[in-house]
């Protein structure tokens, strides 16, 4: 209060031009009557006696019947005896006469006479409040101070407010707008009166009580009583009469007795121990004051006046509840405002959060969420998946809308770090107690932090856990100020509520693309599968032309058996030249058709391949010589080009002479002797693991059909009865028993490239 | 005439006839143990084994005509038919054979024991036993040691052929065949060259 005295001088010349103004007002209000003024320095005079007063009562004739009435109400037990002055000073006392008489006094200088009633229930209310503060600084000084100062705390107390009610009646419109304005602003009286007026009610009270002459503990209760009474200076003489009226105000505001502007009550507790009070005694006063409020109003005439104190117990109680309901509201409203934030950031996760993204877009959403609710710039997700040992990091920075995802293995190389870091989060961070809402980050948090914020954080880390069954796979890191994070800490129930829904999120999105992954597996097993039953009915097939080969190789060479031998028996003893060479013919047909069961039978179970290592140019050289004279092709048109003459291949040299002619007799048949360029070339090298060879011609070329089935088993695109279409179907074969592999490349009118690949030394050399 | 050369057990009187001597002159030899020979269990028949009377024959210098044709004998074992004819056609056009057959490999063994061949054609697939299981068979039995086998047969896998060759057969020839072949490598076997 000091400070805003003081504060009060270095106001600006506008400021100080108002405050001369309002004190002008002041002191055109009307003095107290004279014979009050002397009647206060006489009962506060140690010296003076019971005549003085009876004195001054006698000097002024309307006294003399206020005192008269005074008592006669005062339910003395005189039951409308007549009595003199000096009797009703002896039989009341004359301090408490004083009481009632300034009680009246005071009454009669502010009271209103105007139309206006709602200023005058106003007023009401601060009397009625000032009344109660005198009463309860009175019972105070009673329990608290041993009985000493009990009649001064009294007038004291009912003066606190002097300055209220001066600037009231001097300035009654502009006093109700700072009462509205001190309700809406829920501010101290105080700040508001000083911006209006330019000084407060204390300072008026001071200046008007010192004008008055009023002795100076009245003086210093008006100016100082909202100062704490533990602060104030060692030249302020009446600090206990200022703390025990400190006590009373803030004792009627809490009880709600009048009203004095604005209902702020101060902690009574260090007050109440200042003056020697426990809570019991608090309790007492508060349950007496209004009967004293009453019996004193009864006393000075005021009934009529304080007609609602006379009910004051049940309005007190009324009061009260109101106020404990006003307050529960109060709290209520803060409880759902910070609701509504975490049902916003809720619904804010749930519009962010992409339908068909991945672990750690969700993360970014929740980490958006979450940055919005705490007001802060910066948040990160994390969600580990301890089956694809996987970290999923989503950041976001809300200053310059950056959004960072991120997807961190957890197990090899440059990884081990975040491993720790990921295993120190879920084994110190992410699991803490469930139901503890947003709590402070643990320090191994930092680290995964870093990952996606090289720079640190500004202020302090919080980490919301996200639960799923017994463990927390993750959270959602958040950056932010323990002032506002304290403000959300109260609802951890919205806050758990928001956390499960995002685990269940993640949990879900975790759950899509599994399901998704599995599809494709599942795609991609049965893709194999038909492969493997593709070639598992290959094999089959080839399985069954074998057993068949056999029986038919028994079957037929029974018959033809007879017949050749029975066309030889002919022959022999037939001298008929015709006749004999018809049975030759037979002859060479049977064996035709022998040889036909023999070729089936070898294409289904070819021998097992006996490999041996050999040079590769030395193979290509001998075919190449050997096709050349069969083609009649010379060399300029069949051209052997071997990469390097030291290149070796391991297979059964029988069956790569067999698998070779095969495909030279494929491309002889393709291509047309006077044109036909065939290149036969080997590209590998020494150091080779596997060597190829590429032949190549300019022949007619298959179409995609032919193509599909050229190795098929009597695949023939030729015409019927010129081959039995094994040569490439046994080539394969044979390839493939020897570890190789086979490919053909052809294009219609283009001409076919056969590409075979044979393992270049043994197995382990 | 066949019938002697097929039986086994022999008669005084059919001996006499065989040896063109009396048959008290048989008994005589008989009874005096020159040739071997039991009599009938309850009487006092006396009845001669062909192995003792081809003994008794060959150390008295007695030609053995009337006993052995000098044609050699075959025994052809096939199911099919047709192999079988036309194998009994060929031998008996060549003329220097005396043929039987079976059509399976139990029928093989019986015939054998009976026909006492020189060479046995014998089918590979039969449809009881196959071929070589015949063979391992009568290579058991140190009294057919001198019969030569000879194995005909449509199979094509070389590892089938393999085996029958370790089976004790002294050739396999692949049907369909030469006529000119099976007769040379016949010939050759029996050395009748």
């Amino acid at each position: 209060m000091f400070a805003c005295v003081e504060s009060q001088h270095e106001q600006s010349a506008p400021g100080r031009e108002r405050v001369a103004l309002v004190l002008g007002h002041l002191d055109q209000l009307p003095t107290l009557p004279g014979v009050v003024g002397r009647l206060l320095q006489v009962t506060s005079s140690e010296e003076s006696s019971a005549d003085d007063v009876v004195n001054i009562i006698k000097s002024d004739a309307s006294m003399t019947a206020a005192v008269l009435r005074l008592v006669q109400r005062a339910d003395l037990g005189l039951h409308g005896k007549a009595m003199t002055v000096a009797q009703a000073v002896t039989l009341v006392g004359f301090r408490t006469l004083r009481n009632a008489l300034l009680s009246s006094q005071f009454c009669s200088v502010f009271a209103d006479d105007s139309d206006n009633t709602e200023a005058a229930d106003a007023r009401c209310e601060l009397w009625k409040h000032s009344l109660a503060v005198g009463c309860a600084s009175a019972m105070i000084a009673e329990r608290g101070q041993g009985g000493r100062w009990v009649d001064e705390a009294f007038v004291c107390g009912l003066l606190h407010d002097i300055g209220k009610i001066a600037l009231d009646a001097c300035l009654p419109k502009s006093y109700a707008l700072v009462v509205k304005q001190t309700e809406r602003r829920d501010e101290c009286i105080c700040d508001v009166e000083r911006e209006t007026f330019g000084l407060d009610h204390t300072a008026a009270g001071k200046h008007l009580t010192t004008r008055w002459g009023l002795p100076e503990c009245i003086v210093e209760c008006a100016w100082l009583h909202h100062q704490d009474p533990n602060t104030l200076p060692s030249s302020v003489t009446s600090v206990d009469l200022i703390r025990i009226v400190h006590l009373a105000d803030n004792l009627v505001r809490r009880e709600r007795i009048g009203y004095s502007g604005y209902q702020y009550v101060a902690d009574l507790s260090e007050s109440a121990k200042a003056l020697g009070l426990d809570s019991h005694d608090i309790d007492s006063i508060t349950e007496a004051l209004p009967d004293r409020v009453k019996s004193f109003c009864a006393m000075v005439g005021a009934d009529g006046l304080f007609d609602s104190v006379m009910d004051t117990e049940a309005l007190i109680a009324a009061n009260r509840q109101l106020a404990d309901i006003n307050d529960r509201l109060a709290r209520d409203n803060r409880d759902l405002e910070i609701r509504s934030s975490y049902f916003s950031a809720l619904e804010q996760f749930i519009k962010q959060a992409p339908p068909q993204g991945g672990i750690a877009d969700v993360c970014a959403a929740a980490a958006q969420a979450l940055a919005q609710l705490v007001k802060s710039r910066r948040a990160m997700g994390v969600w580990t998946e301890p089956a694809t040992e996987c970290m999923h990091l989503g950041a976001v920075d809300l200053t310059d809308g950056r959004i960072d995802t991120l997807v961190v293995a957890l197990t090899n190389g440059d990884v081990a770090e975040s491993k720790n870091a990921a295993v120190d989060g879920a084994d110190a961070s992410w699991c803490c107690p469930a139901g503890s809402g947003l709590i402070e980050a643990p320090i191994t948090i930092e680290s995964i932090w870093r990952r996606c914020f090289s720079d640190g954080f500004d202020e302090r880390l919080w980490l919301l856990p996200l639960r799923l069954g017994n463990g927390a796979p993750g959270g959602i890191i958040v950056e932010g100020s323990p002032a506002t994070v304290g403000k959300l800490s109260g609802s951890t129930e919205e806050c758990e509520l928001l956390a499960t829904a995002i685990a269940g999120t993640l949990a879900a999105t975790h759950q899509r693309i599994a399901t998704g992954r599995m599809s494709e597996e599942l795609l991609d097993h049965n893709r194999r599968w038909q492969a493997a039953q593709k070639q598992l009915v290959r094999v089959r097939s080839i399985a069954m032309v074998a057993k068949m080969a056999a029986g038919a190789a028994h079957e037929l060479n029974n018959p033809l058996a007879v017949i050749s031998a029975r066309a030889q028996m002919i022959v022999a003893s037939c001298d008929d030249g015709e006749t004999k060479s018809s049975l030759e013919i037979m002859l060479d047909q049977t064996q035709r058709a022998s040889a036909i069961v023999m070729e089936l039978m070898h294409f289904a179970k070819p021998p097992q391949p006996q490999p041996i290592l050999r040079r590769l140019g030395d193979a290509l050289e001998s075919l190449c010589q050997h096709w050349r004279g069969v083609s009649s092709i010379g060399a300029d048109r069949m051209k052997l080009m071997v990469v390097d003459p030291a290149a070796t291949v391991f297979v059964d040299p029988i069956q790569l002479r067999e698998v070779l002619d095969a495909v030279m007799a494929n491309t002889l048949d393709a291509t047309s002797p006077e044109t036909a360029i065939v290149k036969i070339n080997s590209p590998s090298h020494a150091s080779d693991e596997t060597v190829r060879i590429v032949i190549e011609d300019n022949g007619v070329g298959m179409t995609p059909k032919v193509l599909e089935h050229a190795i098929d088993p009597f695949y023939s695109s030729r015409p019927a009865g010129r081959g039995r279409g094994l040569g490439l179907s046994r080539a394969h074969r044979l390839v493939a028993l020897n570890g190789g592999r086979l490919r053909l490349d052809s294009r219609p009118g283009k001409g076919t490239t056969v590409r075979i690949e044979f393992p270049a030394r043994a197995p382990g050399s | 005439m066949v019938e002697q050369q097929t039986k086994q057990v022999f008669t005084t009187g059919e001996v006499a006839r065989v040896c063109k001597v009396s048959q008290q002159t048989v008994i005589r030899c008989f009874d005096s143990g020159k040739l071997q020979g039991f009599r009938v269990p309850g009487s006092r028949f006396r009845r001669i084994p062909r192995d003792a009377l081809m003994r008794f024959m060959k150390e008295n210098q007695i030609p053995l005509d009337q006993l052995d044709s000098g044609k050699k004998r075959v025994l052809v074992v096939d199911d099919d038919e047709a192999i079988v004819d036309m194998f009994s056609d060929l031998l008996a056009r060549d003329g220097r054979f005396e043929i039987a057959t079976a059509k399976t490999g139990y029928e093989a063994g019986i015939i054998t024991e009976k026909f006492r061949p020189d060479i046995i054609l014998l089918d590979f697939k039969l449809p009881d036993i196959n071929g070589n299981a015949v063979c391992r068979t009568i290579r058991a039995n140190p009294t057919y040691e001198h019969i030569k086998i000879i194995i005909l047969s449509g199979v094509a896998d070389p590892e089938e052929v393999e085996e029958l060759q370790s089976s004790g057969i002294d050739d396999f020839i692949r049907k369909p065949f030469d006529i000119k072949i099976v007769i040379a490598r016949m010939t050759e076997l029996l050395s009748m060259n």
